[in-house]
């Protein structure tokens, strides 16, 4: 049974405010980056369902490389949060307000 | 020989003075000295060799063209005629002779480069003036000559009186070259031409009034170059020069120029009859102002400062007489015995341990050299019209255009002329009696002096004396050559019976008997000089230089003031600062929102795209169906 292609945007729609409500109440840096990892997840997910309902393999191809990208982007975002860590022993980001004005 | 070769004249002692000014410092001494004797020389004997180009209408040359725009064309043009030839051999002549006697004058000077090259750069601006056909060419020399004055008169500059007059010779000249090159302009105007013989040919064709009002702006022109009233207090002041440049700008050449001038657009200047009046008043009154002041000076130079603004007086009364040829003979005479007279005064003051006033000299006659006290006499019997000197023939020549000019308005002039004359007389013989006569009252100690100080003083002296061959009357013989001379040129010719000019001449000499008489009362044996408010107030030139200072110093530094501390500070840069200020604030502000808070940032960017989402909505559900 093919699942409507309205209730997948709607779930991936749901599934993108809740990453962005995590991105923006969470104050810890790896909170805010797996709310980020969740709004991935929900454009990844608009791109499947339209690729299903289309009948094109273009969305298809779209999220394998979305996944690649978003391997790499984490591993960078990890090593950044290893760093942070070692300069400021917290991971609050509010405590890195190095570039105010 | 081509008649362009006429402009090596002033080309000459400019080539000289470039090349002193650029060299002068890294040659051995003689050499800038060489150098500016022959630049000079050399002009005075082309000046004799080209003679023959003056005869008839004289010779135009032109080198080339300097602009050329539309219908301005100047060019590089001399005429030398019949009134340029005699003013060109008179200044290269008495400029050679004072060159020689500078460098005996300058021999301890160490900056003797720069002397030589700013007198022979004076020289050429002098020769630019006289030659000149074209009335650019002669406002550039005008302006040549008032520069080389500003740095010879502050030739010593680390003395701040002699820098300051310097400066002022510069600024006061400066108004009159104003008002001349107002009048250059107008004439450029009207007649599409700055050709002085073009002017002069189509100066009939210019209205009246025009020509009325383009006389006085020239004649103010004159008065700041010739020092007269009311551009005349910085002629005082300049004799902080060194001597030879008091001798040669000074007296001489420079401050002539006005008269020059006057005499060379004589065609134009005549037909204003106002104008004329107008010149010898002008004339009439600084005569007589500096002969007053010149009674009561101390310092020697000044004394002769003042005289010679006073026989530049006569000189301007004789163009308003109508007289070129009577102008131009004072003006000849004057130049010889008055360069004799400074050159004296620069000796005698060495003599004296640069002793400048004349109260603390006296008894030069038995302890100084004989030489200097005849040739002395032989210059100042010149200058007080001493009869049959060539200061009497001139200076009885303009008095008697004067009289014979007709309106009672002359007359008053003359009177003014015959007064000046005996004040003249006595200004004179006090200053012979104080420095010459009694005993010595200074600590000067008599001592040689080169003999290139001495030399150049003697053809001077006897060319004063004997200046009258120059134009003699012809009532005692002569055939008024000068007046022959100049022609067409030379103006009014004056006529009157014998009768009336033997009167005249009784009346001079009784009026120069009178001042020697009175002199010699007064100065034949030393006195104390008055201190009185008279004679302070002729001291100080009349208070000339109070009034300025009053009428135009004061309310001009006011404005300077209000315009610095009122408009400036206050509201300019008070409007800038608060500019300042007011943006300072608001980038304080602006600068709140950069908190560094990742978190704000985050919901900053969460909220624009809310926004922008929602724009993009409305634009979807009101722009329909595309």
């Amino acid at each position: 049974m093919m699942i409507p292609f309205g209730h997948a945007l709607a779930f991936a729609a749901a599934l993108f405010i809740l990453g962005l409500t995590c991105v923006l109440a969470r104050r810890q840096i790896i909170m805010i980056l797996i709310g980020v990892e969740i709004m991935l997840n929900a454009a990844s997910l608009v791109f499947i369902a339209a690729s299903a309902y289309w009948q094109q393999a273009d969305g298809q191809v779209f999220v394998i490389l979305l996944m690649a990208i978003t391997a790499a982007e984490v591993a960078v975002a990890l090593a950044m949060v290893v760093y942070l860590w070692r300069r400021k022993k917290t991971m609050i980001a509010d405590q890195f307000n190095g570039m105010r004005g | 020989m081509s008649q362009t070769l006429l402009f090596l004249i002033p080309l000459l002692p400019l080539s000289c003075a470039v090349i002193n000014m650029l060299f002068g410092m890294r040659l051995p001494r003689l050499i800038p000295e060489t150098l500016a004797i022959c630049g000079v020389l050399g002009a005075f004997l082309l000046t004799i060799l080209f003679w023959g180009y003056a005869e008839g209408e004289g010779t135009r040359a032109v080198l080339g063209t300097w602009l050329s725009s539309g219908s301005v064309d100047v060019s590089f043009a001399l005429c030398f005629d019949k009134l340029s030839a005699p003013m060109t051999l008179m200044v290269t002549g008495v400029a050679t002779l004072i060159h020689f006697y500078a460098i005996g004058y300058m021999r301890d000077e160490v900056d003797y480069a720069r002397f030589f090259s700013l007198l022979n750069l004076f020289v050429f601006a002098m020769l630019a003036i006289i030659l000149a056909d074209n009335l650019l060419i002669l406002f550039l020399g005008w302006e040549g000559v008032g520069l080389c004055s500003y740095g010879l008169i502050g030739f010593w500059y680390r003395k701040r009186e002699n820098a300051k007059a310097g400066t002022k010779a510069f600024l006061v000249t400066r108004v009159g070259d104003v008002f001349l090159g107002i009048a250059l302009l107008w004439l450029f105007a009207l007649t599409g031409t700055l050709s002085i013989t073009e002017i002069n040919a189509q100066a009939e064709m210019i209205s009246p009034g025009i020509v009325t009002v383009l006389t006085l702006l020239l004649l103010v022109g004159a008065c700041g170059k010739s020092a007269q009233l009311p551009l005349m207090t910085w002629l005082a002041d300049a004799m902080a020069g060194p001597t030879p440049v008091s001798a040669l700008i000074h007296a001489a050449t420079m401050v002539t120029a006005g008269v020059y001038l006057l005499c060379r657009l004589f065609p134009l200047v005549s037909l204003s009859v106002f104008g004329m009046a107008a010149i010898a008043g002008v004339g009439a009154i600084t005569a007589l102002y500096a002969a007053t002041c010149a009674l009561a000076q101390r310092e020697i130079k000044r004394v002769l400062a003042y005289s010679t603004m006073s026989q530049v007086g006569y000189m301007f009364m004789a163009v308003g007489a109508g007289t070129v040829s009577g102008a131009m003979f004072h003006l000849l005479t004057h130049a010889f015995f008055k360069a004799v007279l400074f050159m004296a005064a620069g000796w005698v003051i060495h003599l004296a341990g640069e002793e400048n006033d004349i109260f603390r000299m006296g008894g030069l006659a038995k302890n100084g050299p004989k030489e200097l006290f005849w040739i002395f006499l032989a210059a100042a019997v010149c200058l007080a019209g001493v009869p049959l000197t060539g200061g009497f023939f001139s200076k009885d020549g303009i008095l008697l255009a004067l009289f014979t000019e007709g309106t009672l308005l002359y007359k008053g002039y003359w009177l003014i002329g015959v007064f000046t004359a005996l004040l003249t007389a006595f200004y004179t013989f006090r200053l012979v009696y104080l420095v010459f006569a009694g005993e010595p009252r200074g600590e000067g100690q008599p001592h040689a002096v080169p003999a290139l100080m001495r030399w150049p003083l003697w053809p001077l002296a006897v060319l004063g004396l004997a200046g009258g061959l120059l134009n003699l009357p012809a009532m005692v013989g002569g055939g008024e050559s000068l007046h022959q001379w100049y022609g067409k040129l030379a103006g009014r010719q004056v006529t009157a019976s014998h009768d009336l000019e033997w009167l005249l001449i009784a009346l001079a000499t009784g009026i120069v008997a009178v001042g020697w008489l009175l002199a010699h009362l007064r100065y034949r044996s030393y006195r104390e000089p008055l201190d009185n408010s008279v004679s302070r107030f002729l001291l100080a030139g009349w208070q000339a230089d109070a009034v300025v200072d009053r009428l135009l110093v004061r309310p001009f530094a006011a404005m300077g003031r209000f315009c610095s501390a009122g408009c400036d500070r206050t509201l300019f840069d008070g409007t800038l600062e608060g500019l300042v200020k007011l943006s300072g604030r608001w980038s304080g502000l602006l600068l709140q929102l950069t908190t560094g808070r990742l978190t704000t940032y985050l919901s900053a960017f969460a909220w624009g795209f809310l926004i922008m989402l929602g724009w993009f909505l409305l634009k979807l559900v009101n722009g329909g169906g595309h």
